[in-house]
């Protein structure tokens, strides 16, 4: 159980962390925003109190003085510097680090959290050295008494989550067995004070036991006048969840049992009711012995709120219905954090793989029984088959949703990226995004935060020139670079572009006849000779700085996009700047494919390259003779036969079908013996054996248990271009 | 308490530790303070320590204060220990520093 929640508190203080890292680095830019500072401190608050009440004593302790410097910022008297952004980004990483390991973590981590607590230390006496609620005692205030009011809520001086309903939690309510939740009335007597019993000292450690909402009734206080100044008229309802066993509650009052009125009961089921949401007023009331079904009944006829009617109807008095207010607000609190790890599971990503295989092999076996239903020629089985075929293509798109993110969570990494990576080369940049909420498979993002990395890593060092040469150059001093992503069919278009000194046509030349990728006097297109970035070791840098000009990277980036079946293209201006266009298929599992044969092997064509088909009768083919190219919706279109491709051999049918694809935005047609029709397509890698097979992406297994090989279109369509290429040059040739 | 007019506040100021020894007196200061005007105000900004009985005190005298005409109320900053001391034991609701916010914030007080 309290790993559970433990799990719940990394997930929530993971996004947390996230979330910090983007608000301060928009503070960078606006360090007078108020909303960002108040956003940044209640990040690291909630760090704060959550990982105290979870038994992470290291990080509470961390992240109380960042919280204590955010604080001063909130009030003015720290100024948001680059600097004090640097160590808060710093400190971020370090809770992240922190976040790995239970307690305690390792020694060398508390060292260096502690040389990150230095430095705090000297921002805030250095120059600094304001009390951090010195300008609230001001005599001009800080602000309204409802925002000081409101500041003073979460500012802890002395640590941990306080206020009412919020005492502090004790590092022993994460070390014990499952959490509960407790009801406590203590009622002391009149004469307790005078045997030294601290009354409130008893309350506090109540509290501490975990996490409470504490409520004192102070209505039977009387007049001065009427008031035994040693006598208690105070009673507290106290509502604690808690790790700890009931007889460790009763151990809080062992010496004052005698002198107090104490009942404690345990709430049902955290505090829901028999449909598991959290308990509404009226039940509580009733819980509580306060008021009777027929009170409650007659009061919810009333349009007004039950608490509001139950007071003024004098059946209850109005501190009764605020305590029981006070307990329904801790439970929904509770009911929360229980929903905050119920509501996202947090599921290890191999399951999730597991269950997409399974679904891929189900998708295998719905093929295999529409065959042999068809096969079979039976009624009843071929209903079935339909309905279970309907049923597994709901289940593989419900699957794979599951495993689809927006791509924005990987954005944020880009955004810090850019921040750490222009001050290294005192250089001004600034990172735009646009469509973040672009979904796509979690294993394909995952696999594209390095190549991503690397283009915008290219783009600051190379790209984005010096403040100084910018504004040599008429462009402001800052360079944007501009990281977007939107869908485009069965793909998502992800594009890095910047508005730097773009690439240099003549220098990439150079360089690619001095390492021998081209021959020289050989023409190539714009973007032929734009992709020898992405060669090994290319690289037109002059100089080898720590962030790049190894040429190490570009080639990591087009290996890795082909890797996801991925297509890599440019665009540039010289001196206008550069656009890398990443384009993506969503998803590398299940894909619909189109189901070819030549001979006797079948082949699927992804059905997102899939542009038409044509047949085509052998002797117009024969007519072409050399020149591969047909004319298909009054666009010339070069073609290839996967017969001679796979060396498939056998006859050629008389009348052949041509399969038409769009890649790289060019047609390009495939010669096959059969178009047998759309096949839900199981991707399955090739082996080792297979990897450096050109034209091939994978493999799929068909109803009948066979193998059908899943075209790499985009090889194979710059190989037809290739050989279109060719022809036409010796065709001006001669 | 017979109610007064005179409007000229009358300022208590406290420090040092209220605690149960110091509840009796506290009281009698208090009732002294009404006696002498109808606006009774109250510093706690050098109280180090302050427990039940002298709260209760406080909730007393602002009662009284209620029930007859008269002001009681606490004014300066409330330390951040005392004011901590309250919302954990569910007296005030929040963590005010300010006396206005303090007393605003205090259960059943006003």
């Amino acid at each position: 159980m309290i790993d559970k929640f433990k799990a719940a508190f990394r997930e929530e203080a993971y996004e947390l962390l996230s979330q910090l890292e983007d608000t301060l680095l928009e503070l960078e830019s606006q360090p007078k925003n108020g909303e960002l500072i108040n956003a940044a401190f209640r990040a690291i608050h909630t760090v704060k109190g959550s990982s105290a009440m979870f038994g992470f004593e290291t990080i509470s302790h961390f992240t109380h003085e960042i919280e204590s410097a955010l604080d001063q910022c909130r009030n003015g008297t720290l100024p948001i510097t680059k600097d004090f952004i640097g160590l808060t980004l710093k400190a971020r990483d370090h809770l992240k680090n922190l976040l790995e390991y239970d307690e305690p973590p390792p020694p060398e981590l508390v060292a260096f959290g502690e040389t990150l607590l230095v430095r705090y230390r000297e921002f805030l006496s250095g120059g600094h050295g304001i009390h951090p609620h010195a300008s609230a005692s001001s005599p001009a205030g800080s602000g309204s008494p409802s925002t000081a009011k409101q500041g003073a809520i979460e500012v802890s001086p002395s640590g941990g989550p306080t206020g009412a309903g919020g005492a502090r939690a004790s590092d022993t309510f994460a070390k014990g067995g499952d959490l509960s939740t407790w009801r406590i009335f203590f009622k002391p007597k009149a004469d307790i004070f005078t045997d030294g019993t601290k009354v409130l000292n008893l309350v506090e450690e109540l509290a501490s036991l975990g996490e409470a909402a504490t409520y004192a009734h102070a209505e039977s206080i009387p007049l001065l006048e009427d008031l035994a100044a040693e006598s208690c008229f105070c009673a507290w309802d106290i509502i604690l969840t808690t790790a700890k066993s009931e007889n460790d509650i009763k151990d809080v009052f062992i010496f004052v049992e005698d002198h107090a009125e104490i009942r404690i009961e345990r709430i049902s089921e955290e505090g829901m009711d028999e449909e598991g949401r959290a308990k509404r007023l009226g039940e509580i009331l009733i819980e509580r012995g306060l008021v009777t079904r027929a009170d409650l009944r007659a009061a919810l006829g009333s349009q007004k709120k039950l608490g509001q009617v139950l007071v003024e109807s004098k059946i209850l008095s109005k501190p009764e219905v605020d305590s029981a207010l006070v307990e329904q607000e801790h439970l929904k609190k509770v009911q929360d954090k229980t929903e905050a790890a119920a509501g996202s599971i947090r599921v290890a990503s191999d399951k999730l793989d597991a269950l997409v295989d399974l679904v891929g092999e189900l998708v295998t076996l719905q093929a295999r029984l529409s065959q042999t239903s068809l096969e079979l020629k039976d009624v009843s089985l071929a209903s079935i088959s339909e309905q279970f075929e309907r049923l597994i293509a709901q289940l593989r798109d419900n699957t794979m949703s599951i495993r689809m993110l927006p791509i924005g969570s990987t954005f944020n990494k880009f955004r810090r990226v850019v921040r750490d990576l222009s001050i290294e080369l005192g250089k001004e940049a600034e990172l735009v995004t646009e469509g973040a909420e672009t979904e796509l498979d979690k294993t394909v993002i995952e696999k594209l935060g390095d190549p991503l990395v690397h283009i915008i890593r290219n783009s600051l060092d190379h790209g984005i020139e010096r403040p100084d040469e910018r504004e040599k150059a008429g462009k402001p001093r800052k360079g944007i670079i501009t990281l977007s992503a939107r869908h485009s069919g069965a793909y998502v278009l992800i594009q890095v572009s910047d508005d730097g000194k773009g690439l240099d046509r003549d220098a990439i030349y150079a360089k690619g006849l001095e390492r021998g990728l081209i021959v020289p006097g050989q023409e190539m297109t714009d973007n032929e000779l734009f992709l020898l970035i992405f060669a090994p070791g290319f690289s037109t840098a002059k100089a080898v700085t720590t962030v790049s000009g190894r040429g190490v990277g570009m080639d990591v980036v087009k290996r890795e996009i082909d890797s996801l079946g991925g297509i890599v293209s440019l665009s540039t201006e010289l001196g206008k700047g550069l656009a890398v266009t990443l384009k993506i298929p969503l998803t590398l599992a299940i894909i619909d494919g189109l189901l070819v044969r030549i001979v006797d092997e079948y082949y699927v064509v992804p059905l997102s390259s899939v542009d038409g088909c044509i047949e085509i009768h052998a002797s117009e083919l024969r007519d072409l003779g050399e020149r591969r190219i047909i004319s298909y919706r009054d666009e010339l279109v070069p073609f290839i036969s996967l017969r001679s491709v796979f060396q498939a051999g056998g006859d050629e049918p008389e009348i052949e079908q041509i399969v038409i694809t769009n890649s790289q935005d060019m047609r390009v047609g495939f010669v096959v013996d059969q178009v047998v029709g759309d096949y839900q397509t199981v991707i399955k890698p090739l082996g080792r054996m297979f990897r450096d097979v050109e034209g091939l992406s994978g493999a799929t297994i068909l109803g009948d248990g066979t193998v059908a090989l899943i075209l790499d279109v985009n090889r194979l369509a710059a190989t037809v271009q290739r050989e279109a290429g060719r022809r036409i040059g010796h065709g001006g040739e001669r | 308490m017979p109610a007064k007019t005179n409007k000229t506040p009358k300022i208590v100021n406290l420090s040092g530790a209220l605690i149960i020894d110091r509840a009796s007196a506290l009281k009698d200061e208090l009732v002294a303070a009404f006696a002498e005007s109808s606006q009774v105000l109250v510093s706690l900004s050098l109280v180090e320590d302050l427990d039940l009985s002298c709260l209760q005190v406080f909730y007393a005298a602002r009662r009284s204060a209620a029930s007859t005409g008269m002001d009681f109320h606490f004014i300066g900053t409330v330390p951040p220990r005392i004011a901590k001391r309250l919302a954990t034991t569910g007296f005030l609701d929040g963590m005010p520093e300010r006396a206005e916010d303090f007393e605003a914030a205090l259960i059943d007080f006003s």
